[in-house]
This record gives C-alpha cells, structure tokens and sequence, in this order.
C-alpha cells in the first residue's frame, strides 16, 4: 500500500506526467508519419531519459511506445502505409475504408479498441505477472516454432485471388530475410563477399519499401496519365465511433485483446504476428467474411486491439525475466538499466513503487493517447485534401529520411527503392503485398526457433510431437489450410458440377 | 511563385557552398570544431554503456560526442563504417574484442590493425549460472554430474562464434569435459529465461543478466571467468579458483581509424579518462553490471594486439576460423 502511495507521488507529479505526455505526443507523431517509425522516436529519446529522474523517464519512454504503437494506425488508414509493422495488418480493412469516406471513423474506432487492448493487457499484466511468466518460460524453440508456423498459415486467408500466388509472395518474404549473416553460425547468406551486406535486410525497411514506393509510384502514373488531382476522399467530416457500434463488438474486442496479451508475453514473438492472426480470426468468425478487405469496420477492430495488447504483454517477459520482445522494447529495457532498474523476479520486491509508477505510466499515456487523438484526428483527416501527386513527394522523402535513421546506413534507403520497385512489379503482377509481409516478420522467427530447437534435441524430431503446446498450434495450422484448401477447391467443383450437368 | 522558389532555391544553395566552404577549412589545431561521431555496434548494455559514455565526454570537450548505432554483422558493419572515415577523430568506434572475433570469422577483411586505439573504458565478465535446484554448488559437482550422466550437457550462448562462445569453450576444456558439450545459442539474453524453463542445463552470459534470478534463488552462478572475483558478485568463485585455469574478460574501448594524429588521438584520451573517473560513470556501472577499467592508448593497443593472438587460436580450435 506504502509503495502504492509512493508511485502515486511518483506517476502524478508535475514532471512525469509532462513527461507521459510529451512522449505519446511524439511516438503519436513518429507512429503516423509514414517512415519515421517510434523505435527511430524511442532511439532519439533515450539520451534525453538520463538527466531524468527514473519514474520521469520511464513515463517519457512509455508514452513514446504506446504512442508510436497507436500512432502506427494512422497512416495505414489514411494512406494506406503502415507507421509499423505491426499495423500492416489494419491497411486491409482501414484503407478501404478511408477510400469509402470513412477515414475519421476507421481513425477514432481504432483509437478506442487501441485503448481497451492496451488497458486490457495491463490489467492482466497486474493481476497475473507472475504466473503469465511461468507460463511464458515454458514456451520453448519448439512451441514458438509452433505458434509461428500457426502464424504463417494466415497467408491463405490473406492471399486474396489465388492461393498459389499468396504462396509465391510468402516464400519471397521468407528468403529476403535471409540476406546478411545468419542468426546462430554468424554465416554470410547472400552477402556476395560485401560487407554492407552483411547488415541484411532491416524490416521495417522492407515494409516502408514495400508499402510506400508502389503507392507513391502508381500515385505519379495516374497523375502522369491523365493530370487530374483527384482528392483520396471528397468527405473529410470527423465522425466518431458510437459506443453502440464498439458495444457491438465488444466480444471480438476481448477476444483480440486476450490474444494479443498472450502473444505478448511469448518472449520473440510480438505485434505483427497478433495482429495478423486477429485479423484473421476475425475473418473467420465473422457472419459475412466476403466484406473483409472491403472496409469491414472489424478488419481494424482486431488487429488494433491486438496490437495494442501485445504492449502490456511484452512488459511481462521484459520486466520478470529481462528478455525485450521486439526492437523497441530493447530500447525500453536499456533506459530501465540505466536507472537501475534491472529486471527479474527482485524488481517486484526490491523496487516495488517503481512498478506501480510503470502500470501508472502506461494508463496516463493512454489516456493521452485518447485525448490527443481525438483533437489530432479532425487534423489528419485533411490530409487526404491535398492532392496525392504532392502528397507523394512528400511521403518519398520521409521514408528515405526514415529508412536511413533505423541504422544509420544509406544501404538501407537503397534497399527501400529497390525492395519498392520490386513491390511495384509485384502489385501489377498481381502478387499480393501482406503475405511478403508476413513472410518478412515470421521468417527470422520460424527460422531461428526451428533451428535452436533442433540444437536441443541434438537433431531429433521428437520435440516437435511431444510436446502438447506444440501439438495443439500444429493442429490449428493444418486446420487452417484444410479448409482454406477445401474452400478453395469447392466453388470449382461446383463449377465442373455445373459444365458437366448439359453434356450429360 | 515560382520566381520566389528559383529566388529560395538560389539562397539555399549560396547557403550550402558557403557552409561546406568552411566546413573543408583545414584548422586541425583546435580539436574538436565539431560534433564528434561514435559508433555504436550492438544493442543492449553495449548502447547503454556507449550512451553514458558519449554523454560524459560531451561534458568534458568543446563539442558534443554523438553515439550512432550501427549494428549488425556482429560488429563488422560499423567497423567497416569507421574504418572507411577520414582519420581526424570526428569518427571513432565503442569497440570490443568483437574486432578480433569478426575478422577471424571472415566476415571482415581488415583486423585491429586498421585502427588506432584511444583508450579502454571498461570490462566485462562472462559468468556461468545453472539452476538452483539442479543441486550443484561448484564447477567439480557440474562436471561429476555431466561424467556421469549418458546425455550431453547443454549450454546456452549467445551465438556461435560470439564472445560467450568462446569463454564456454575455453572453460569446459579446462575444466576436461569439452565433448560432453553441446552449445545452443540464444539471441536476445533468452538464454537466462531458457536455464529456467528447464530447457538447458548452464548458461554462460553476462553477470548482470543473472543477478535479479541468484537473489531471487532460482538460478546459482557457479562461476566468474576472470582472475578475480568481480564486485557485482563478491560472492561468486573464479574459476581459476575451482582449478580451471583460464582468465577471460572481455573489454569494451575505443577507437579511431588508423593514422589519427597523436595530439587528438590525446585530447579523446583524456576526455574519456575523465569521463570514466567521474562519479556518473562509476554508478552506472553499478547499476548495470561492468567494470570501469580504464587504460590508455599504448597499452590498450598492446592488448588488443595480445587479446587478437588469443581469440585467433581459440577460434581455430573450435574450427570457426575462416
């Protein structure tokens, strides 16, 4: 109770909660500009955190994570180019919804359900830290291998015309990551003897690459054919979410946000591994799975809350055992080093104030997220009123700006105009872009995972099949492809059915 | 409007011209003019302590240092960076004994040679941790427990060929049982979390990634690699002490490309003694778990050079060297 005090004093002082806020405001504003990402915004504001005292810095570093984890939604809704990885997965329903004048509505219901997600996990974060860490630590290689693969499985729902094309594009995101030096031998793959090549290809590089040049290209081809600058979206009224409407799928919103904090806390996994299967979760529960892809309001429902609850999970692993999830959470956990807070099982009982400030922290920023959107929104729907040649150039220019500040290195804008180029052959091969994606994010996992596990079992198979969490996401997995399989083949034997009926 | 972009267009290039003109001015007397530029390799206690490092320094010259991460390769990408600088000192490397191990790996084609060195920083040292309830309390119960078992001990890492490779491999053939070994490396300090799922029986990694889990009682350092014990963990036996005769630590330093002149090479050296003698930098290196060990140029460059002799052989051994 004493420590509980002690971290009210902390989370609600003048600078701390100056601190949340400025933070949300900038992940918010790294988040939504396509190509700068909040792990480049987490990066700039680390140094900023020494000076700091720890509870003020900790708040700063929270807000920009959370910040930049909803701020992500924005340009994927808007124009269609996630912010992050993990919202790739809210272009498929959020853009097409922006192109039906709904951009504000798509916005503000992705701002809610980011909320509930994020609030949610840390709900569970405070209740059950640590038995989710106890259940976390016995996900082995094996398991993950598991849940990836179960992952990767969602691209024949996400492969659109043709399974066979959704394949291609997924094997082609699989072996892009393997350029560089592999994870576990330290071999050069790909490098052609080049030392710039080592650093392999960046993810979100290939994922600014991949989203952004083909839009900006076919942007400045349509300009270029017929000169005229049509606006994204004559409407650009803010309408907001009812309650009525989130009410209304207040289940599919607990659901996704139960998924999202699980995967969180399996260390290695992270947000667009939950994003995507909620998406495809809700696809495949929903009355009309036809309208996904469309601009079906759910199809930005679940992946936003999973991502969002992912957040609350990654702190488990991170703050009970010391593992960061994704790249951002690394940077979260040097900036907790730096204040002396080492993480494992003594930081709860050694420095128990600084984890009530933490759980603090993250609803204060939350609910900035919410106010600060909910002014930002009416602004960046007038976004889609300056015409989309201009609009190009100026996406052009941030990603390259962005890609070089992940790493500093100008291979990395080369990588992006080639992976875009690429992308552009790909759209009017009619290859779809979100499985490459997937392949990209799942692919360094399911590699890694496979291959530690087949170290530990000194390379037997039996740790695959004996082990009944491994077992179960194999089984989903197969499920998964049985039926898209089947889905797939029956509209053409209904087809045949039909052809065949008058020679008879 | 478009006189007035022509017109803008025209200021901001006379701008530019102007800027680099002076920019290029040769005035090498009064270093540093500007911000100085280090390279950071690897994330993790790697950034933080280079971060701390960098912001010190800056208190300490006319101009700011700027750390700039630069990771991948395992370390050779932002090797290469600085290497390929001029040799001013406005571009110097947070290096570590990854120069040696990246060169012999091959994944590097110029060794430490290629810079020169400013100033070793601090040190840190693998420690081998197992789990509380497997019931050893030495490196002689481990190693009876392993002779006598008919499955192989697995160890965690943090990669082939990584600097934790190479203590574990040192340390398992003093100590005799090298080929009851197999090594799983783990990314991302998971190995830690991997010891207590059970999943492997020892790890070796860093003391700081061990402390929270010994306090708590669920894991148990049995050893330190280094001569003596370290102050993070006054309690723990060397392994020199249990009659493994090895003495390892891995340092962290900096570094400037080769031919640096020598009255920067001291103006960075000094910069970064008092950097290191300041009472920031001796409590951060509490809270994160390194030693601050500073040492200057001439003798840093004599070991790196002894260290470089010592990880080549080590690596031929274990048939990582290319």
């Amino acid at each position: 109770m004493e420590a509980l005090l002690t971290a009210l004093s902390l989370a609600f002082s003048f600078d701390a909660l100056i601190a949340v806020f400025i933070g949300t405001f900038i992940g918010l504003v790294f988040g939504s500009i396509p190509g700068l990402t909040f792990t480049v915004a987490l990066a700039l504001v680390l140094p900023v955190t020494f000076a700091l005292q720890p509870a003020t810095a900790i708040a700063l570093l929270l807000g920009t994570y959370i910040g930049g984890m909803t701020g992500g939604s924005v340009s994927a809704i808007l124009l269609g180019i996630p912010g992050t990885p993990s919202a790739a997965a809210t272009v498929l329903d959020g853009y097409p919804m922006t192109r039906l004048g709904k951009a504000s509505l798509a916005l503000g219901t992705a701002v809610a359900v980011s909320a509930i997600g994020g609030l949610f996990s840390l709900v569970v974060m405070m209740l059950s830290v640590d038995f989710v860490a106890k259940m976390a630590i016995r996900f082995g290689p094996a398991e993950i291998f598991a849940l990836v693969l179960f992952g990767l499985s969602t691209i024949c729902g996400l492969a659109e015309k043709s399974l066979l094309r959704g394949l291609i594009a997924g094997v082609i995101g699989l072996m892009v990551m393997t350029i560089g030096l592999d994870q576990l031998e330290g071999v050069q793959r790909l490098t052609f003897g080049s030392t710039t090549m080592l650093q392999g290809v960046n993810l979100l590089v290939a994922m600014i690459g991949l989203f952004a040049v083909p839009h900006v290209i076919s942007v400045f081809n349509t300009y270029r054919l017929d000169r005229q600058t049509q606006m994204q979206a004559a409407d650009v009224k803010a309408e907001f979410p009812s309650f009525k409407m989130l009410k209304q799928h207040f289940g599919l919103t607990m659901r996704c946000a139960a998924l999202g904090t699980g995967i969180g806390a399996i260390p290695g996994t992270g947000g667009p591994i939950a994003a995507f299967l909620a998406y495809d979760h809700a696809r495949r529960f929903s009355k009309r799975p036809d309208s996904f892809g469309k601009g079906n309001v759910e199809g930005v429902i679940a992946p936003e809350t999973a991502n969002n609850s992912v957040t609350g999970g990654t702190m488990i692993p991170l703050l009970s055992l010391g593992i960061p999830g994704d790249p951002a959470t690394a940077i979260v956990l040097s900036g907790l080093l730096i204040h002396g807070l080492v993480p494992g099982p003594m930081l709860f009982i050694e420095h128990p104030a600084q984890i009530y400030a933490i759980y603090l922290a993250i609803i204060l920023a939350y609910i900035a997220v919410v106010v600060i959107q909910f002014f930002g929104i009416r602004m960046f729907v007038h976004v889609l009123r300056i015409p989309p040649h201009l609009l190009g150039v100026a996406i052009i220019v941030m990603c390259g700006i962005g890609a070089f500040a992940i790493r500093n290195s100008v291979f990395d804008v080369y990588t992006m105009g080639i992976v875009g180029l690429f992308g552009y052959i790909m759209m009017r091969a009619g290859i779809p872009t979100t499985p490459v994606i997937l392949g990209l994010v799942l692919g360094p996992t399911l590699e890694r995972e496979y291959r530690t596990a087949m170290t530990l079992s000194e390379g037997k198979f039996d740790i695959f099949y004996t082990s009944p969490a491994a077992l179960l996401f194999f089984g989903l997995a197969l499920l998964i492809v049985v039926l898209q399989s089947m889905a797939n083949l029956r509209p053409a034997s209904e087809k045949a059915a039909l052809k065949e009926k008058p020679n008879a | 409007m478009l006189k007035l972009t022509r017109r803008t267009l025209c200021g901001a290039a006379a701008a530019l011209l102007l800027y680099t003109g002076l920019a290029s001015a040769p005035a090498r007397a009064d270093f540093p003019e500007k911000p100085v530029e280090m390279t950071v390799l690897f994330g993790g206690t790697a950034n933080a302590i280079g971060q701390i490092l960098a912001d010190l320094m800056s208190k300490n010259m006319s101009q700011p240092v700027v750390a700039v991460s630069r990771t991948g390769g395992g370390g050779a990408v932002g090797y290469s960076h600085v290497q390929a600088t001029a040799p001013d000192g406005y571009n110097i490397v947070w290096n570590s004994n990854s120069v040696s191990t990246a060169h012999h790996k091959g994944n590097m084609p110029f060794n430490y040679e290629a810079f020169t060195p400013i100033a070793r920083i601090s040190t840190e040292v693998p420690a081998l941790g197992v789990r509380a309830d497997a019931g050893w309390n030495s490196l002689a119960d481990m190693v009876k427990a392993a002779k006598s078992a008919d499955k192989k001990l697995k160890v965690g890492i943090s990669g082939k060929g990584a600097f934790t490779h190479l203590t574990s491999a040192a340390l398992f053939d003093a100590l005799g049982i090298a080929d009851k070994v197999v090594y799983v490396p783990y990314g991302k300090g998971k190995a830690p979390a991997e010891l207590l799922g059970g999943r492997i029986d020892a790890a070796i990694q860093w003391p700081g990634q061990f402390v929270s889990h010994a306090k708590a009682g669920t894991l148990k350092v049995l050893a330190v690699t280094s001569a003596e014990r370290i102050a993070i963990m006054p309690d723990v036996p060397t392994a020199k002490e249990q009659g493994a005769d090895i003495d390892i630590t891995m340092w962290r330093g900096l570094a400037a490309p080769k031919g640096t002149p020598a009255d920067v090479v001291a103006k960075l050296e000094s910069a970064a003694k008092m950097a290191v003698d300041s009472d920031a930098f001796q409590a951060a290196s509490k809270k994160i778990g390194f030693t601050p060990a500073y040492m200057g140029s001439s003798d840093f460059g004599t070991l790196i050079a002894s260290d470089d002799d010592r990880i080549s052989k080590l690596m031929g051994e274990l048939g990582l060297k290319k």
